[in-house]
């Protein structure tokens, strides 16, 4: 997206607004987004489903993140409180994971899964 | 008070801020760092999906097979044409312009019932099926090891994103409020910017449950 | 901006006749206030009494072990009450009483500043903190819980005790927590004054600055897992429960992704208050200010990755049990470059030995012997002997009583003067700060041996070849709270006849001593302009002054 690159994050007074257009054409591309992830995952790709389905979300919200609601002009502490919350949500997951990636599979829920709940006392 | 301020009398400056500038700059970073607490605390649930995911993958293959697919479509486009819209409202304000963003405020909230309803419909399918979450399952298409999980972190995951659709919602409907009672101006329209940076959050959430819940 | 020093002047200390305190009166002023002085003070008389519920519970506790049988109450009561003993101190106590009474009051005078970011969010916080309070409260009496503060699944998705409340308190204790953190951490980015930047802030702002870090990032996480359970129990979804499918470990994950953080939610904002009051009382710069600084954040940081300690025996794999061992060991790294900084202040200071220096020397030595049985019970091995043991809990109590109840007890005595403008009796503060000392040790060093001999927690009975040691650690607990309740009166008593103290008793150069004491209604008369480093004890020109008693 080239026509971004024009934009800087100016002296405050000289913002007023955008062109209407840079709003539409990131509605756009998120529309496209939306039907390529749709295409994608009725598609057997095996392992590689949720790789790309995560992907071109991550996409799409970047795009959320940096032009609807205006990163590209936020001040430092506002992204670095953003992304700090992001990677410590990655933190969760991965100090799960490697519990689950490691833990022997007989003590793991799925080795031996019932739906059907026995009767508690 | 001190005497500073006297001499630049903005009814939106609280006393113990010097400048306008200082107080808004002061109000972006809190709303930022409650969209940090709203992340990590929908991570807690992304994580309760991956890791039944992981678990159960033929499950949740299959449940995600059985649910509207064409209903997630639909809301997704809603949600970000809403997300579009709530920007445009903030655009117009910052330029002055009440009307414009009331109705794009209008608008927003249009999406927003538009989602709730569709969202509403997709469940009440879900309960005339009994894909419901944990010991209410009794849905007779996947029976699946898991699939029980599945429809659990569904039915949690949708429905704190569709509380979270219901705040946003009620904030967009009192700001316009206050757009129509002409609160706002080019000069001052930082309630306006918060309430669609929320409204972008929501969006963002679906975003990901999106794909997550129908596509995999 | 001169620092105001009763030792040059001698004229007798004036008590300032409008501040804060009388500057708007009735209840209604007190109760819609969004001064952030009043609001701390409000908070500090809502944890002093969630402290004196908890410490109710505590001595209830240790009475009924007295005995290897029952002897005050019944197994069911004593259930319930540890329980309560738990979630009173840990929710309603230990994360609330730094940040939420001395934050409060402390941050935007340390600052210069007239109060913080958002005041009325600032009330809110309050307000949520009662409410969060009144449910926890209204569980006790709607029959109790059973499940320990920790609330494990699935026995806490199980048991027939009345749950619901006290988990939906604490989800709203939780958001009171974070508006708390969210509404610091703007006031530091937004409110220093002129010439203050973020070097030259207090240690104990810093400290406030990790800990509300904490808070902001960790608490989101455990309002969703108390929902969750929640849920679980009143809908039976068996997101935790393995029959249905569902994972107990991923519940424990989720939990010690808060409460591991929240650990450093309480001690971090009691580092700060002893980092800040030992420059003072050593009355030298304190050693190593970056460093202090800087590890309050690397804790703050390092307190994330190291939550898999506490499932060593929970059926975590043994890849996750090494790797969060060994990332354990680096919060004792930061810890250490704090507890030599302080040492080294002291090294070679114009040492006044007041009760909050007692305090101080206690609060060293706990942290030290409560970090180090920290270090030993993160280690696999050694846990898996002591996992669920009373070694655990002599740990956990040595740091959360040693160390943040001491440092508690520092800002309070510390700071009673610049909240009240007055002076306890210094005489009865150190025959308390003694008792509060020994008797502490005397409470919990019992507790390490029968841990380590193998004595569980929880357990109403126990064999009689405990018991000595028992009784011993019960007569520990009965000398603290007699130390308690001395410090009750005398403060009380200074409340109302106390010797009028002067803008600025200890002669502190903390910043927050900069106005008068106690403050007045804004603040400064004047926005301060910051001139000189916190902690500066030797300006050219002027003589170190030795208070000595």
């Amino acid at each position: 997206m080239a026509h971004e690159a024009t934009e800087t994050p100016a002296s405050k007074d000289e913002h007023h607004g955008h062109g209407v257009g840079r709003y539409f054409l990131v509605w756009g591309l998120l529309l496209l987004f939306t039907a390529t992830t749709v295409i994608t995952g009725r598609m057997d790709l095996g392992a590689a489903n949720i790789f790309i389905a995560l992907f071109i979300a991550t996409v799409k919200a970047t795009l959320v993140v940096l032009f609807f609601m205006h990163m590209t002009e936020a001040p430092g502490a506002n992204r670095l409180v953003f992304v700090v919350s992001l990677v410590f949500s990655i933190v969760l997951m991965i100090g799960v994971f490697g519990d689950l990636w490691t833990r022997n599979p007989m003590t793991l829920p799925s080795a031996a899964p019932t739906t059907e709940a026995p009767e508690r006392p | 008070m001190s005497s500073s301020d006297a001499h630049a009398p903005n009814p939106h400056l609280a006393h113990h801020y010097e400048t306008i500038e200082k107080q808004d700059y002061a109000v972006r970073l809190g709303m930022w760092l409650f969209l940090g607490t709203e992340v990590l605390l929908f991570a807690g649930l992304f994580l309760g999906y991956t890791v039944y995911r992981h678990f159960y993958h033929e499950a949740f293959h299959e449940a995600s097979r059985h649910l509207d697919l064409w209903a997630g479509i639909t809301n997704t486009v809603v949600l970000i044409t809403s997300s579009l819209s709530v920007a445009l409202a903030y655009n117009a304000i910052k330029q002055g312009k009440t009307k414009l963003c009331a109705g794009m405020l209008i608008f927003t909230i249009v999406c927003a019932f538009t989602f709730l309803a569709i969202k509403g419909i997709e469940y009440h399918h879900k309960f005339q099926e009994g894909a419901l979450p944990g010991k209410w399952y009794h849905y007779a298409e996947v029976t699946a090891p898991g699939a029980n999980l599945y429809y659990t972190v569904y039915f949690l995951a949708t429905g704190l994103h569709a509380f979270h659709v219901i705040v946003g919602m009620s904030i967009l409907i009192w700001i316009l409020s206050r757009v129509l009672r002409g609160h706002f101006s080019e000069s001052y329209y930082v309630p306006v910017e918060l309430g669609g940076l929320y409204w972008h959050l929501v969006d963002l959430v679906w975003i990901f449950l999106f794909p997550l819940l129908y596509l995999i | 901006m001169s620092q105001p020093s009763q030792l040059h002047e001698n004229k007798p200390p004036v008590y300032p006749e409008v501040n804060y305190l009388n500057a708007d009166r009735g209840v209604w002023s007190w109760l819609t206030t969004i001064d952030h002085k009043r609001i701390g003070i409000m908070y500090l008389i809502s944890v002093m009494l969630a402290f004196l519920l908890g410490g109710i519970f505590a001595m209830a506790l240790r009475v009924e072990l007295l005995t290897p049988g029952p002897t005050i109450m019944g197994a069911n009561t004593y259930n319930r009450m540890f329980t309560l003993h738990g979630v009173v101190m840990i929710f309603l106590f230990m994360i609330p009483a730094i940040p939420g009474v001395f934050g409060n009051f402390l941050l935007p005078l340390m600052l210069g500043a007239k109060d913080v970011a958002f005041p009325k969010l600032n009330l809110l916080s309050l307000y949520l903190y009662w409410t969060g309070a009144t449910l926890v409260l209204a569980g006790m009496i709607m029959g109790g819980t059973d499940t320990g503060w920790t609330f494990y699944t699935p026995y806490s998705t199980t048991t027939p005790t009345t749950l619901f409340p006290v988990l939906l308190g604490i989800f709203i204790l939780g958001f009171s927590s974070i508006v708390t953190g969210l509404n610091f951490i703007v006031t530091i980015h937004t409110l220093r004054a002129p010439g203050m930047g973020f070097m030259r802030m207090q240690l104990f702002v810093w400290a406030i600055y990790a800990t509300s870090i904490i808070q902001v990032l960790a608490t989101p996480v455990i309002g969703l897992t108390v929902l969750l359970v929640g849920i679980e129990k009143v809908g039976g979804f068996g997101l935790f429960d393995a029959t249905r499918g569902g994972d107990p470990v991923l519940f424990e994950h989720m939990f010690w992704f808060y409460s591991h953080p929240a650990v450093y939610i309480m001690v971090l904002p009691a580092m700060g208050v002893v980092s800040d009051a030992i420059a003072t009382f050593a009355r030298k710069n304190i050693f190593g200010y970056k460093m202090i600084a800087y590890s309050s954040l690397g804790i703050a940081f390092v307190g994330f990755f190291a939550w898999g300690h506490h499932l060593f025996v929970s059926g975590q794999s043994a890849f996750n049990d090494g790797a969060f061992a060994v990332i354990s060991m680096l919060v004792g790294v930061f810890t250490a470059i704090k507890v030599f900084n302080w040492v080294a202040t002291l090294y070679r200071g114009a040492i006044s030995i007041k009760t909050p220096l007692i305090y101080i020397c206690g609060f060293l030595f706990f942290i030290v012997f409560g970090g180090m049985t920290g270090i030993a019970v993160a280690t696999v091995s050694l846990d898996v002997h002591w996992h669920d043991t009373y070694f655990v809990i002599a740990h956990f109590h040595f740091i959360m009583v040693g160390a943040v109840i001491m440092a508690f007890l520092i800002a309070l005595h510390y700071w009673f003067p610049k909240m009240f403008g007055r002076k306890y009796h210094e005489g009865w503060g150190m025959v308390a700060a003694s008792l509060i000392v020994l008797g502490f040790n005397a409470t919990f060093i019992p507790q390490f041996l029968l841990g380590n001999a193998g004595m569980p927690r929880r357990y109403y009975m126990y064999p009689e070849r405990f018991q000595a040691l028992n009784v011993a650690s019960t007569a520990g607990a009965s000398l603290l709270a007699f130390g308690f309740l001395i410090i009750l009166i005398y403060l009380i008593y200074a409340l109302v006849r106390g010797e009028v103290a002067g803008d600025n008793p200890w002669d502190s150069r903390g910043f927050e001593w900069m106005t008068t004491s106690p403050p007045p209604k804004h603040n400064f008369d004047q926005t301060p302009i910051i001139t000189q480093d916190p902690h500066s004890y030797q300006e050219p020109g002027e003589e170190v002054e030795h208070v000595v008693i």
